[in-house]
């Protein structure tokens, strides 16, 4: 089972996006794939006609007193199933507390389904909270979409200074370029100049793209309703990088 | 737990076009695109897959994959992705599926058996936010033989297909398909292929297992076995020739072996001037198929034998395996060419006659007329206070020819209680061959292991010639001492199972099966 974190500390730089059409991209390969829902703004769930509702709620899911299983809802595609979102998530930072190990809490509650599953996408929540530090210690890859701006990749380093300060190695950190806009003077400048000073930047880009504001529309991914545009063909590159990094 | 998919059958009236409209009257539905895709099982020769509960399919549609299915409730229990055809365990990547085909199947290869190909109407049925909730997929299935060469419609189904989390609905529906009285298929779509092709899961087995009636003619329920045999052996021969895997030849010959067997030890029942010349055809049989079966034993055990070896030196076994890889190239050659011969297949050719002769209506052999019970609990006593004598006399300092002898005999009674087992009360006889079996394991072991010590070294000076490195000689004669130092074990152990053997509850239980024509 392969754990993909998709992050950034902003919100609104396709995240969510990114989340939803990567586990549909691989659970078009084949794979049984997962995805979480974390944030309680329920986006990902949105995007898939799925109830925003887990019964008995983060506190009872993060206390273990529910099996993720039992609240796992299929999607509408083979291979690809959500857990989703609830209103509750809001207050997952005070249930995390009460756990034995706060920060490794939700790797503890994926574990079972690890032979479920072959990848598990975790759509998080923007800021840096405890249940970013649970999904950076759960997660085998780190999806972080930049915005081609200077206060975006300033965001970057807050993340990377974070990691640093509490020692959470062995994350493969996978930045890439979001919601580029090509007519813009300054993403030009920036795409320019990232690559030379970060190595572990993904080389496939996702343009600001009115197909992926679409998904909104057709609540799917975009591959699902229109699999020869520019947006889905960049996801699949998206998705190629990321096998690639983490070695499959 | 979770709902499980559920195939139909429609009932009389109502086919899926109709199916689709009554749904349609009270669900929300939406119809996906026609999809056409192909299926095709596998199985061992001798039906593992089966056996051990599964169903193994390669798909072929927008993504290949192999996966095991649980046939009884049409779970997928372990997928992988893959366009290669399968054949041994090994062959397939390190996964899941591997992890379960491996011990199922061991050294057997998975052969296709039949393929199914589908046309698929899959209607969604939808909430109130128009998320899919429940499947309803109608099929149209139609099966091909491997060559192609038989094909057909078979009767169309409709699969009601759960979605995680959506268990309600799914009940819903599956009331309303039992209202419309749609039939739960009681058979897999696979087997109905296979009924299309006139196969049946399990018709190939090795095991000896006859229905006999106790007071029949003793000839008459010898040649039944016979033919039997002489079917499992035929069956057989298409997969030694083309060396699918190496249990083909090894079932060939242990049906040789046993009709061998039938033919000495079911005494005097037949004119022993008509048997003679089958009696040398079937050992000119065994002696043929000899040498291709002593390379498939070497190398079916060569991974063993690598690992019993000091890390360090274990590479440099290698050699004899390359060694054994020609030399069993060479013997499964010689021996194709003796089973195209014109004197194998006059063989089966003229046994099948002889045993579909119709039997004489007084027959010159003693035994002929005897009802066959009580010929069995004759013969068995034989052949079982033989045993006894002759596994008492052995000493731990005689001779292994001793050990040897005995084992000879004890096949012997094994095939004959194996025969003749449906005439016996089930768990006693099973147990006595069970009995038998594990004293048959050690004297086994103990011959086996001296052989190939011996062989060995044969092909340790054959190697020599042929230019093999020393490295290997070295690790082979390291090797000989490790399979001799078994051997020894095996000969310790053998007075402790004898003993068991010949046990007091044991004779008990010989009395009172085979004494009871007294």
């Amino acid at each position: 089972m392969h754990i993909i974190g998709v992050y950034n500390i902003k919100g609104g730089v396709g995240k969510t996006a990114t989340a939803v059409n990567l586990a549909y991209l691989a659970a078009k390969q084949g794979y049984r794939t997962l995805i979480w829902d974390l944030d309680p703004q329920a986006a990902a769930t949105f995007y898939f006609r799925i109830k925003p509702k887990v019964k008995g709620g983060s506190k009872k899911l993060v206390a273990g007193k529910i099996d993720l299983d039992e609240v796992v809802k299929a999607t509408d595609f083979e291979n690809l199933d959500m857990l989703p979102a609830d209103f509750s998530y809001r207050n997952m930072d005070l249930r995390l507390e009460d756990a034995k190990k706060p920060t490794k809490q939700l790797l503890k509650l994926l574990r079972p389904l690890s032979q479920a599953y072959d990848y598990v996408f975790l759509d998080c929540p923007p800021s840096i909270s405890l249940v970013s530090e649970n999904i950076f210690r759960a997660a085998e890859g780190l999806l972080l979409p930049l915005i081609p701006t200077t206060l975006s990749l300033r965001t970057y380093q807050q993340l990377l200074d974070f990691l640093e300060g509490h020692r959470i190695t062995g994350l493969e950190l996978m930045p890439f370029f979001s919601m580029v806009d090509r007519r813009k003077r300054m993403h030009l400048d920036v795409m320019r100049e990232l690559p030379d000073e970060r190595e572990e930047l993904l080389k496939a880009q996702i343009p600001y793209a009115s197909d992926v504001e679409k998904m909104g529309i057709h609540r799917m991914p975009v591959e699902a309703f229109a699999p020869h545009s520019f947006a889905a063909s960049a996801y699949q590159a998206l998705w190629m990088d990321v096998q690639k990094r983490l070695g499959k | 737990m979770a709902p499980q998919s559920i195939s139909y059958l429609l009932p009389d009236g109502l086919d899926l076009d109709g199916l689709r409209h009554q749904l349609a009257e009270s669900n929300s539905l939406r119809e996906e695109a026609l999809s056409k895709a192909g299926q095709t099982f596998f199985d061992s020769f001798d039906w593992r897959v089966w056996q051990a509960g599964g169903e193994l399919v390669q798909e072929r549609d927008e993504i290949n994959r192999i996966c095991w299915v649980d046939r009884r409730s049409g779970e997928y229990l372990e997928c992988e992705l893959s366009d290669a055809i399968p054949g041994f365990s090994g062959e397939l990547p390190a996964g899941p599926l591997r992890e379960r085909l491996t011990p199922v199947l061991e050294m057997r290869a998975l052969l296709p058996l039949v393929t199914i190909t589908q046309q698929r109407r899959t209607l969604r049925v939808l909430d109130d936010e128009e998320k899919t909730v429940v499947r309803v997929v109608l099929q149209e299935n139609r099966f091909t033989s491997i060559d192609g060469k038989l094909s057909g419609e078979l009767e169309g189904r409709v699969l009601l297909k759960p979605l995680k989390g959506y268990d309600d609905h799914f009940e819903a529906l599956h009331a309303q398909l039992e209202k419309l009285q749609l039939i739960p298929a009681e058979r897999t779509l696979y087997e109905d292929a296979l009924a299309g092709i006139g196969r049946k899961p399990g018709d190939y087995s090795p095991k000896l297992n006859y229905m006999l009636d106790p007071d029949a003619r003793a000839d008459a329920t010898a040649k039944k076995i016979m033919l039997s045999l002489l079917d499992t052996l035929e069956a057989n021969v298409d997969g030694t020739k083309a060396n699918l895997d190496s249990e083909f030849l090894h079932d060939l010959r242990v049906a040789t072996r046993r009709t061998r067997s039938a033919m000495t030890q079911i005494k005097s029942v037949f004119d022993p001037r008509e048997l003679a010349p089958f009696k040398d055809g079937f050992g000119w049989l065994g002696k043929v198929t000899g040498p291709t079966r002593d390379m498939d034993v070497y190398l079916l055990q060569f991974p063993e034998y690598r690992a019993s070896l000091p890390a360090p030196i274990q590479a440099d076994l290698d050699p004899f395996h390359d060694f054994l890889v020609k030399h069993h190239e060479e013997a499964q050659k010689t021996l194709v060419k003796k089973i195209n011969s014109p004197h194998f297949r006059k063989l089966m050719k003229s046994w099948r006659a002889w045993l579909n002769q119709p039997l004489p209506k007084k027959p010159k052999a003693p035994n002929a007329l005897r009802p066959i019970a009580e010929l069995s609990d004759q013969r068995i006593r034989k052949l079982y206070l033989k045993v006894i004598k002759d596994g008492e006399a052995i000493k731990p300092d005689s001779k292994p020819e001793l050990l040897h002898n005995l084992r000879k005999d004890c096949k012997k009674l094994r095939y004959m209680m194996e025969f003749f087992q449906s005439l016996y009360p089930k768990p006693e006889i099973r147990s006595l061959i069970k009995e038998m079996k594990t004293l048959l394991d050690n004297l086994g072991e103990f011959q086996d292991l001296q052989v190939q010590a011996e062989s060995l070294e044969t092909f340790g000076k054959q190697m020599m010639k042929e230019g093999a490195p020393a490295s290997a000689l070295m690790a082979m004669g390291i090797l000989v001492g490790k399979l001799l130092e078994r051997q020894a074990r095996a000969r310790e152990e053998f007075a402790g199972l004898f003993e068991a053997f010949s046990s007091t509850p044991n004779r008990q239980a010989f009395q009172k099966l085979f004494y009871g024509s007294l």
